[in-house]
């Protein structure tokens, strides 16, 4: 399992920020209020004694001392060293003893208990050792849960209340306001007037397409004074086909979407992935709806009838969707892994997707033995694995390269193979010229040696390799050089070789001609076969098998509602265990996948959810500072048919969206994390969002969509950047143009998990073992030295200059103007454009001083642009440019 | 946002209200602090907080930093280091035993004695040939290794082996793992520095420095023969000076006017300090690169005043500064090939060792001078040696060598190793190495043994495997130990 911090210790590093309010706004969701509430065992023991020692003293077999801990009466009764506790008396009971000596758990357990917890254990003993109910009869999987456990918020079904009553009306524009500002208000605190129109057009442009508005679409709302002029704006935006990239980007991230396999060192491409990638932005691009979209990417082959041939679009696409379950890192298609390990780590990798990106829970723990903080025991685990055994299955598994499935037609097919044949005869012909001139080498070579060597060296040479006598042999291996191959032929005739190759390249570029052969990547069942067996593995152990388990959902899940997964369903084709679960997740009706989705985006709104901790909605994750409003949402995302786009509607029309981001020094006292939402946060744009921008205010983006991704390749000094790796002997070679592939959007360049872009790795860019759930954004050096001096920032300054000369007129404030408003979405003020001008000044100065030295003979004297390359590469490297208010 | 970022939060909070008060150093530790929870993966209980910031070895360690002086392409050790009676005396005669030639077309079983001269030099008595004179100055402080091994008889696979472990392609090199296990003395210049030939790149290009599985903190930083030097780290020569001062004052003036506007936004301040860190790193690293402080004295013993070895001499140099100002790693390369004799040995092989031999030693004599040596490991040596026998049998000024993997030379120096020694030996015609083998990952555990890392210990757990640099293998051949 990921060990995780506990509890305990999170809440108390919480409490640390010293900001009060988390005291105020967590309160409500603490389990544990000492003060004025009776200790019992099930709430307050028993979750530590769960994390601690379960492992070994009741859930591992065999019991250590005897002694099980599970229950109050089990540790009443002792074990091996007697009873464990005296009824309120702490300092005469042994587990206590055990526990301050520090001798339990033992070393070698990495998780400690804390003095807190331990002060707990005391209390409650000291209390008199109380249970809150009768405890079961016997420990049987069905009581796995207890009652305290499945009453944690996250397990109850999405609730939809009212929103709330306010006093300060005025500001309500959506019932998000109105829970937004009832705790505010509880607070003595209020949302932050609006933003100005400029401020506010700039955060909806990055935040639904990740690119700044060009100036006449800042002018167009700026000057719209119409009652619906923020919403005609919204649903501009909303409309363009830039929204998809930005927003599928947010989705891949959970995803784990990489171009290659990871895993191993090797990391081989993944070639036909990319179409998984187009899937997801045409998916947002025409406002799927997102339970289809679940549905789709965990069993669209299910939706397709075998067998796969001369697919129709839209039945491609439902295969191209199960590409989500194939994101996770694969070492199966390499040589010298251990292939049973690897793929139980593929099938171990896609649970952990689904579940952090679905259920928002970590089941990954379970993977060994039950989980230490949330009721997921060993067995979930497995039942969850048994859902996807039949489509990842280990005894019967799909190499990289099979899992492919054609989109070539018949048609195709007929006309490829005739292509193919008249290649074929140039290569016939290909390999009757090489046998020429290897004999002719040979005989040239043999003419060298002395006469009376030559005849037995022919014979030797004539006699099949398996046949030669070990005089022969050494014959052979005195006179090397008579040793030609078709490998070696180059060595000794360099216009041979030419010759040859030139063949080679002719049948090449006849098969060039052929249709080209599409393929998807994708995840399907193997038909007419029974579903393979799911066995619970002692400790995670694929080489340890214990009983057998069958599909179902994690039981504190299915508390309100159950549904069946069937073993095998005998309507379909495939076992329809996937189906059925995707169906079940998409219902509605699960407890957590709205609530998921709808603070993921809300995540992508405010650089921070509700529930704080988007990939893990259980005990260690952090409680959502408002879960009415997260139900509020989850239950009218629902409602409207799971519309991404009708959520962002929802929310961007909010005050609480509309508001400002300044800092107000007496809400900062109270809330200084702005956990409640007094203001907009600042934030910094993310890596893909970074480059993008410049590449959009310098003029360069090339808005291309779909295909392909652009490869990554190291340079000359090992930094990742775009290009077609051309290497010799592991060096590169020369430079091959990319005809302006390098200025598409990043969410098409390559994601090769071993070749971060240098561009964009300083900025936070997620690293996919396996996926990423949500992003940090860090201030380091290293970011600004890559903003500072790296060739690409500079070659941005450069071009982004040359756009404004082109432009605007000759006049340099004009200039400055023009600039301001590409990179800044706004004016600059007069002293702003004073300062500006002075500066462009004096580096024109400088530069007229120091002309350029002559480059492959021409003088480029243009100390004007120099200057002018200067103050953009200031712009593009300001935190004005770098943060969006 | 997980649990980790709130902790981190609560950090810059601190960071940035304190910025512009702490130290260079403390700040930048800092930030590379911030920098290790880029990308958090899940918060674990100890999470791994991946930083250059100096780490204290495991065990007693004699060396603190290395300098390897990467020959690529195989130097000759029969024409070097390895004097072969035997092979003078079947000189133009055919070799009796079994070879493995690489090159068919130009094999030939011919033996070819050294055409140079080997003499004893220093108290030790170690001979070497008339190639590397220098070396014999600073002999008895050089531990020579004449039976190195890899068995790979190919440039790509053999410098792995070497560099890496392991023949595959994609591992972490030596100067990762060192820095990975060791951090770095300082955090205003890179931990890992490459310098490399202003001819080509070896061969394996830019693996020779990549961090493979590590993060990439641990990359090789690659400082170039010409301007900009540290890529990113300084900008083009045009815009030095004067014109990225005023650059910078004016980017200065946009951010605070920016901040003033919102006072109180920690990361923004947080971020106008990190670009004074920055130019604090450019100024460190200029200031390391400026041999005009080195003397006149300096210069001539690392060979400024002859042409042919000077560019090598100045990059010595630099690794010589590099390591005073706590850089751990230093590889200097150099160019493709320029070992790799396969004809004309007889005039490529002289010219190569003029361009290393005095810089070379001059680097030994140099960091002894300095008390650095006891410290430093210098190492010399390529992925592989050359056969007894004739390549290219077209007359005595085109013959040449093909590869051997099976028996070479390499030295070391410092850093804890015995000098004034020769260690095992090669086959009386120097082909294989049959005394007191050394493979690659016997000097692996030897370096790792140096520095007071457990091989055992500097171990990166990915895809659920602890990966290593010896992988299990290899042993610390205790006889050079000093």
């Amino acid at each position: 399992m990921q060990p995780r911090m506990p509890k305990q210790a999170m809440n108390s590093n919480l409490l640390k920020t010293g900001s009060p309010i988390f005291v105020i706004a967590l309160a409500g969701f603490v389990t544990a209020t000492f003060s004025n509430e009776e200790i019992t065992y099930e709430k307050n023991v028993r979750p530590i004694l769960k994390t601690h020692c379960f492992h070994c003293h009741g859930e591992g077999g065999e019991l250590q001392g005897g002694l099980d801990v599970r229950l109050k009466r089990l540790i009443a009764k002792g074990g091996d060293s007697g009873e464990a506790f005296v009824a309120g008396k702490p300092e005469e009971s042994l587990l206590l003893q055990r526990l301050h000596e520090g001798d339990m758990p033992p070393e070698e357990v990495a998780l400690r208990p804390t003095a807190d917890e331990i002060a707990t254990i005391n209390r409650w003993i000291a209390g008199g050792a109380i249970a809150s109910r009768e405890e079961p009869e016997d420990l049987n999987p069905d009581n796995y849960v207890t009652e305290e456990e499945r009453a944690f918020w996250s397990f109850q079904p999405v609730e939809r209340r009212q929103p709330p009553g306010v006093t300060t009306n005025e500001r309500v524009r959506t019932p998000i306001d109105q829970f937004v500002i009832a705790k505010l208000e509880a607070n003595n605190l209020s949302l932050s007037p609006d933003a100005d129109t400029r401020a506010l057009v700039r955060r909806v442009y990055f935040d639904l397409l990740g690119l700044p508005p060009e100036p006449a679409e800042v002018a167009a709302f700026v000057n719209d004074s119409s009652p619906h002029a923020y919403e005609q704006m919204l649903d501009r935006v909303l409309s363009s086909p830039r929204y998809g990239e930005r927003w599928a980007r947010h989705w891949l991230d959970v995803a784990g979407y990489a171009d290659s396999e990871g895993y191993t060192e090797d990391d081989p491409v993944r070639p036909d992935v990319y179409k998984y990638r187009d899937y997801v932005i045409r998916a947002f691009n025409d406002d799927k709806p997102f339970d289809q979209f679940v549905i789709e990417q965990l069993a669209g082959d299910e939706l397709l009838t075998p067998p796969f041939e001369n697919l129709t679009p839209e039945q491609a696409e439902k295969l191209i969707a199960t590409g989500f379950l194939r994101m996770a890192p694969d070492g199966t298609g390499v040589g010298g892994v251990d292939q049973n390990l690897a793929r139980n780590d593929v099938m171990a990798k896609t649970i952990e997707i689904v579940s952090t990106s679905l259920l928002g829970l970590t089941v990954g723990c379970a993977q060994c033995h039950n989980h230490r903080y949330d009721p997921i025991s060993h067995e979930d685990y497995h039942a969850v694995r048994a859902i996807f055994e039949p489509a990842l299955d280990w005894k019967n598994w799909l190499a990289p390269a099979k899992r492919r499935v054609s989109l070539y037609t018949d048609a195709d097919r007929a006309k490829s193979a005739e292509i193919e044949a008249q290649a074929q005869k140039v290569l016939d012909e290909r390999t009757e010229k090489q046998n020429k001139y290897i004999e002719a080498t040979f005989q040239r070579e043999l003419a060298k040696l002395e006469e009376g060597l030559r005849e037995p060296i022919t014979k030797a040479h004539n006699t099949p390799e398996k046949e030669r006598t070990a005089e022969q042999k050494s014959l052979l291996k005195q006179h090397p050089s008579v040793n030609v191959s078709a490998g070696s032929l180059y060595l000794y005739d360099k216009k041979a070789a030419d010759d040859l190759q030139k063949m080679t390249d002719e049948a090449s570029a006849i098969r060039e001609t052929k249709p080209k052969e599409e393929f998807v990547r994708a995840v399907w069942e193997p038909a007419g076969k029974a579903p393979p067996q799911t066995f619970l593995f002692h400790r995670g152990d694929h080489e340890q098998p214990q009983q057998e388990v069958s599909p179902r959902e994690l039981t504190v899940l299915t508390s309100a509602k159950s549904i069946e997964v069937p073993t095998n369903d005998q309507a379909l084709a495939t076992s329809g265990r996937r189906l059925a679960y995707a169906r079940w997740l998409a219902s509605g009706e699960h407890p957590t996948v709205a609530r998921v989705i709808v603070n993921r985006i809300w995540l992508n709104h405010f650089g921070r959810g509700l529930v704080p901790t988007p990939g893990d909605f259980g005990a260690l994750g952090v409680e959502p500072t408002h879960p009415e409003l997260l139900d509020w949402l989850a239950s009218e995302f629902v409602a409207s048919g799971w519309s991404v786009r009708e959520l962002h509607r929802l929310i961007m029309t909010s005050t609480t969206y509309r508001q400002a981001s300044r800092h107000q020094e007496e809400a900062d006292a109270i809330d200084a994390d702005n956990l409640l939402y007094w203001r907009m946060p600042v934030r910094r744009l993310e890596a893909e969002v970074l480059r993008d921008t410049a590449l959009a205010v310098s003029g360069e983006l090339n808005n291309k969509a779909f295909g392909p991704a652009v490869p990554v390749m190291a340079d000359v000094v090992g930094q990742f950047v775009i290009g077609k790796e051309n290497l010799n002997a592991g060096r590169p070679g020369a430079v091959i143009p990319m005809n302006g592939e390098d200025l598409r959007r990043s969410i098409y360049i390559e994601t090769r998990r071993s070749r971060p872009l240098s561009v964009m790795a300083p900025f936070d860019l997620p690293r996919m073992e396996p996926n990423c759930t949500s992003r940090s954004a860090s201030t380091v050096s290293p970011q600004s030295l890559m903003l500072m001096n790296s060739e690409f920032a500079l070659t941005r300054a450069k071009q982004f200059a040359e756009r404004i000369r082109r432009d605007a007129n000759d006049d340099v404030a004009a200039q400055i103007a023009l600039a301001w408003q590409l990179a800044f979405a706004t004016t600059p003020s007069d002293d702003e454009l004073a300062e500006a001008s002075s500066f462009v000044e004096e580096q024109t100065k400088h530069f007229a001083a120091n002309p350029a030295p002559e480059s492959k003979g021409k003088q480029v004297d243009d100390p004007a642009g120099e200057a002018l390359a200067s103050f953009c590469h200031a712009l593009l490297s300001s935190n004005r440019f770098l943060y969006i208010d | 946002m997980n649990n980790q970022d709130h902790l981190q939060s609560t950090r810059r909070h601190f960071l940035a209200s304190n910025a512009l008060g702490l130290s260079g150093v403390a700040l930048a530790w800092l930030l590379n602090q911030d920098k290790a929870f880029a990308n958090p993966a899940k918060p674990e209980l100890s999470p791994h907080a991946f930083t250059l910031a100096a780490k204290p070895p495991q065990k007693p360690a004699r060396a603190n930093a290395m300098i390897s002086l990467w020959m690529q392409g195989g130097p000759s050790h029969l024409d070097m280091f390895d004097p072969k009676p035997e092979l003078q005396k079947y000189d133009g005669k055919t070799y009796p035993g079994e070879i493995k030639y690489d090159n068919a077309a130009q094999a030939s079983a011919t033996v070819l004695g050294s055409p140079w001269k080997f003499k004893q030099h220093g108290q030790c008595g170690t001979e070497l040939s008339e190639l590397v004179p220098h070396l014999g100055n600073v002999i008895d402080d050089v531990c020579l290794i004449r039976s190195m091994h890899t068995g790979v008889n190919n440039h790509g696979q053999s410098i792995q082996a070497l560099n890496t472990g392991q023949i595959l392609a994609g591992r972490p090199v030596l100067g990762s793992w060192l820095t990975y296990g060791l951090g770095s003395e300082t955090q205003d210049l890179p931990a890992y520095v490459a310098l490399i030939d202003p001819g080509q790149l070896p061969v394996m290009g830019v693996e020779n420095w990549n961090n493979g599985y590590l993060p990439a903190l641990y990359q090789g930083t690659v400082v170039r023969p010409q301007e900009p030097r540290i890529l990113n780290l300084t900008p083009p020569a045009r815009l030095k000076g004067e014109v990225q001062i005023r650059y910078l004052d004016y980017l200065e003036r946009l951010n605070q006017r920016h901040l003033e506007q919102r006072p109180g936004e920690l990361d923004l301040e947080a971020r106008i300090a990190s670009y004074e860190l920055a130019a604090k790193m450019q100024t460190a690293a200029k200031e390391a690169l400026d041999l005009s402080q080195e003397t006149a004295a300096t210069k001539r013993l690392y060979g400024f005043d002859d042409p042919a070895c000077k560019e090598f001499g100045e990059r010595c140099l630099i690794a010589r500064r590099m390591v005073e100002r706590g850089v751990r790693f230093v590889q200097v390369f150099t160019e493709n090939q320029r070992w790799d004799n396969h004809n004309n040995i007889r005039s490529a092989l002289p010219s190569a060792c003029k361009k290393v031999d005095q810089p070379s030693a001059a680097l030994v004599a140099d960091l002894k001078q300095r008390g650095l040596l006891d410290t430093t490991l210098v190492h010399w040596g390529g992925e592989m040696g050359r056969l007894p026998v004739i390549q290219n049998n077209a007359g005595p000024a085109k013959v040449g060598r093909d590869h051997n993997t099976y028996g070479f030379s390499m030295w070391l120096a410092g850093g804890g190793v015995r000098g004034g020694m020769t260690y095992g030996n090669t086959d009386e015609f120097g082909h294989k190495a049959i005394e007191n083998v050394v493979s690659h990952h016997d000097y692996h555990a030897t370096l790792l043994h140096l520095f007071g890392l457990d091989p055992e210990a500097l171990t990166f757990k990915q895809n659920n495997r602890e990966r290593s640099l010896l992988e299990g293998q290899g042993r610390v051949v205790h006889e050079i130990l000093g």
